[in-house]
């Protein structure tokens, strides 16, 4: 080359030149192009076109400019561009199922959107501008979009006490305490209660060791094979409580050996009478007797029978306590004795009321229960175990501990286990690499690997401790949605401030009325400010709804108010001082401030006031619509017939004036009486009582039998 | 003539550069919509047919089974129903040859004031003290869900929407 054309370029080094200056230009050019097709522009505009296509335009249009819209608020971490699509959300007139997504407004709901964002409740990632980055799992964000049937979940994030509006997950919230969850696990908001499962110490009195063998092998509750949920072969509702463990032949043998053995404290030796027994032996009608005692008492209230009707078996009764239908064939007669006597000396948690039996009625129910609720096939393909072996036991006693039996039972000399499982207090804000899902082929997020973790728990970990449930789907969902609410310490001081503690109330009360509340399990059915069942009536406020007499009255000999209730409160057979005790403490204590007892005496009523209630009731109001008086009327509210003896008369009024605020949530609805109304409606209902004494104690006892 | 192939590349370079821009996205596997629903219910004519509710009908269905089951239903939690009971029989809750024809002010106005305030009978008791209006609101769009035959909410003004440029990416 020569010197003077050195430095200068060729002809064709200034063509690549220029080549890759266009290629330069070009691919600059990309970037703004690309912006040109956003996949949010695209909807934007289509929102454009869709408002112009409708009346109502110019409202549709009045907010929108062109640009990216987004929900900013710094104290909660919500940076939501969920809207720059989702235009019309707050549109009311586009809240019809015909306007299409993404335009439609959402439902109404309690929080305002602009004051809370989407992710808050919807999770997703809510800066993303893309409809899989918001919506779904992406390299760069792992919390999806929860699906619209968890999204209760995202309620009790903040809300950790029950609220009426999510029924799915206060649900979800129920099973995990009642399946003892959180024996192995710890639960966010879920406190260990005194017992679990019932207390082993003295569990070979109770049971024989073929009986233990088979419940180990397939507890009570089992999933049959069309996948409906059976209890000792009957279709139920029920959930289950012991789960199924999966335990080998050798498992099963050392575990019945062990347990079959204890027997730490002997039984209260509290046979009955021989003189009651001798007189009822050979009596016919002995299991006939015994069984319409148990009726009688309202057993039912709390345990269930399998009952044919028609062709189908159903099991009927509460779920307070265990089923009962081959109970015979479970227990050890003098246990059965012991344990009706004084349930609290065998197991000093159970929720069983100590009833108050007479010889005759023990030893006629007994009987009936030995002789009648039985099953000759129970234990039939249960091998001959014999008397347990030492080696065995020893096995059993090791196995014990290694299976984490003792994170739900009590044995003597054993401690008790705690966060045998892992931790699941934060489960519901895991990423998806937190995960682990082995070889399990399941989608890959938080929701299948839970789903599949209750469903079946060795599907994702073969060696998994953690036995089986049996779970339908709604019940499953309700669970995951419980699972799914506990999202651990919020992400910033923001969220932390909104969090709604649990309440947790609690009512011991002392001194002799807390002894007859201890012994009949008042808690177990009704609630006391806000502790205790829900099966029957608040109880909050009785002293100043019922009347003393009819309180004792009711005590000793209770029958239902409510025609269309199949639970009742069981007979106890209260000693008259105990009634008084109750009744006293109710009409010192259990008082509603909105009811003034002193201020309103029924003497006050004229005759007229009643006439003209009477009126008022029958035609401007027509109560009888749910209410009873003689024999006709409606079925939703209490029977009127004696309210008369019943309720006080200023308990009256300031139901008929409010009856939220005495009984939150009851289904009377609040009307608008007038001061006049009130009273005369009031000396109205004060006028109706039984005839003298009504029925009888030996009537109404016929009268429970034979329902 | 060799330029020419090297325009050529480059065109073609710059072509294969912007096809990511151009590219769709492939749409996502369509979702069962009951399993994404808040809430779902039986037709009470055809319990394997399933309803599927949003957040302020389940509110509805809520309070109905709360407030309304006893005497606008034919079975209760309870068991027997308070229906046949009554006279005149209030309507079924699904009853769309009732129902459907009432506007939504008018059910407004039954529940809240009750139905001797409408010229209807005066066990049907009023709510207006006992629920809010929202409240309220809700057991409409409850019953409108599941109103058989199915209900037609009153047409709207302006012509139907073609749909372009809404639901073409995202189905």
């Amino acid at each position: 080359m020569a010197f003077e054309e050195m430095g200068k370029p060729s002809r064709r080094m200034r063509l690549v030149m220029a080549i890759t200056c266009v290629l330069f230009v070009a691919a600059l050019a990309i970037s703004p192009l690309k912006d040109l097709r956003r996949e949010w522009k695209g909807y934007r505009q289509g929102y454009v076109r869709f408002a112009e296509s409708r009346a109502d335009t110019k409202r549709l249009l009045s907010d929108f400019r062109p640009g990216i819209d987004q929900i900013w608020i710094p104290e909660m971490n919500v940076v939501d561009r969920c809207i720059t699509c989702h235009v019309g959300i707050t549109q009311s007139s586009l809240a019809d199922a015909s306007v299409p997504q993404p335009f439609r407004a959402h439902p109404p709901i309690p929080h305002p959107i602009q004051e809370w964002g989407c992710t808050v409740c919807h999770r997703g990632q809510g800066p993303a501008t893309e409809v899989a980055e918001s919506h779904e799992t992406t390299l760069a964000w792992e919390q999806p979009l929860l699906p619209n049937r968890f999204i209760q979940a995202s309620c009790g994030n903040c809300h950790r006490g029950d609220l009426a509006e999510t029924p799915k997950l206060d649900r979800g919230r129920a099973l995990l305490a009642k399946f003892n969850c959180v024996g192995c696990h710890r639960i966010q908001d879920i406190d260990r209660p005194a017992m679990l499962g019932p207390d082993l110490t003295n569990v070979g009195n109770k049971l024989s060791r073929e009986w233990i063998y088979k419940w180990l092998k397939e507890p009570r509750t089992v999933l049959d094979k069309d996948g409906n949920v059976v209890v000792d072969g009957y279709e139920t509702e029920d959930e289950p409580r012991m789960p199924q463990f999966r335990l080998s032949e050798q498992e099963l043998r050392a575990l019945s050996a062990y347990l079959s053995t204890q027997k730490a404290k002997p039984l209260e030796n509290d046979a009955i009478n021989p003189r009651v027994v001798a007189a009822w032996e050979k009596k016919p009608d002995l299991t006939a007797q015994g069984e319409l005692r148990f009726r009688q008492m309202f057993c039912s209230t709390c345990h269930s029978l399998a009952v044919t009707r028609a062709g189908e078996t159903k099991l009927i009764g509460g779920n307070i306590g265990p089923e009962l239908t081959k109970i015979g064939s479970k227990v050890k007669r003098e246990w059965l004795v012991s344990w009706l006597r004084n349930p609290q000396a065998y197991l000093p948690n159970s929720r069983m009321p100590r009833y108050g039996w007479s010889d005759e009625d023990l030893y006629k129910v007994t009987q009936y229960v030995t002789a009648t609720l039985t099953d000759s096939d129970l234990l039939s393909d249960v091998p001959q175990l014999g008397a347990p072996a030492e080696d065995e036991a020893q096995l059993g006693r090791r196995l014990f501990a290694e299976k984490g039996c003792g994170s739900c039972h009590a044995i003597e000399g054993m401690s008790a286990q705690k966060d045998f499982g892992p931790d699941l207090s934060s489960l519901g804000s895991k990423n998806v690499s937190q995960l682990e899902f082995g070889e399990s082929t399941i989608p890959r997020n938080l929701i299948s690997y839970v789903q599949a973790k209750i469903t079946n728990p060795s599907s994702v970990n073969p060696a998994a401790r953690m036995p089986q449930y049996h779970l339908n789907e709604t019940d499953l969902d309700a669970i995951t949605t419980a699972l799914l609410s506990m999202g651990g310490t919020p992400s910033s001081s923001g969220m932390q401030k909104l969090i709604l503690p649990r309440a947790q109330p609690t009512f011991h009360p002392a001194g002799a009325f807390g002894v007859v509340y201890e012994r009949y399990k008042c808690h177990v059915c009704h609630k006391f400010n806000g502790y205790g069942g829900d099966l029957a009536p608040d109880l909050s406020y009785e002293g100043s709804r019922a009347q003393r007499k009819w309180l004792i009255d009711f005590l000793k000999n209770p029958q239902t108010l409510r025609p269309t209730l199949v639970l009742r409160m069981p007979q106890f057979n209260m000693t008259d001082q105990e009634a008084a005790i109750v009744a006293d403490y109710f009409g010192m204590v259990l008082q509603s401030p909105a009811v003034d007892l002193t201020a309103r005496d029924q003497t006050q009523f004229t005759p007229q006031q009643a006439a003209l209630g009477k009126q008022l009731y029958e035609v401007k109001y027509q109560c009888q619509s749910c209410h009873t008086i003689g024999s006709s009327g409606g079925y939703v509210g209490p029977n009127l017939n004696n309210v008369g003896n019943w309720l006080t008369p200023a308990w009256i009024e300031a139901w008929l004036r409010n009856p939220q605020a005495l009984v939150p949530g009851t289904i009377e609805p609040r009307r608008a009486f007038s001061d006049d109304e009130v009273k005369a409606l009031t000396a109205f209902l004060i006028t109706l009582r039984h005839g003298g004494e009504g029925r009888t104690t030996a009537e109404n006892a016929a009268a429970r039998g034979n329902q | 003539m060799r330029a020419w192939r090297i325009f050529l590349g480059a065109g073609l370079f710059l072509a294969l550069v912007s096809i990511p821009a151009c590219r769709k996205k492939a749409a996502p596997v369509a979702k069962d919509p009951l399993r994404s629903a808040y809430d779902v219910e039986p037709d009470w004519n055809d319990p394997q047919r399933l309803i599927s509710l949003d957040y302020q009908q389940a509110q509805g269905k809520r309070i109905f089974y709360q407030d309304c089951v006893w005497c606008h239903a034919n079975a209760t939690p309870a068991g027997p129903s308070n229906r046949s009971n009554l006279n005149p029989q209030p309507s079924l809750m699904n009853d769309g040859a009732a129902l459907n024809g009432e506007s939504d002010e008018f059910l407004q106005n039954i529940i809240t004031l009750g139905g001797s305030a409408v010229g209807k009978s005066a066990m049907m008791p009023p709510y207006g003290r006992t629920l809010t209006q929202d409240e309220i609101r809700a057991i409409i769009a409850y019953t409108r869900s599941i109103a058989m035959p199915l209900y037609q909410p009153p047409a709207r003004p302006g012509p139907p929407y073609s749909g372009k440029g809404a639901n073409e990416s995202r189905k």
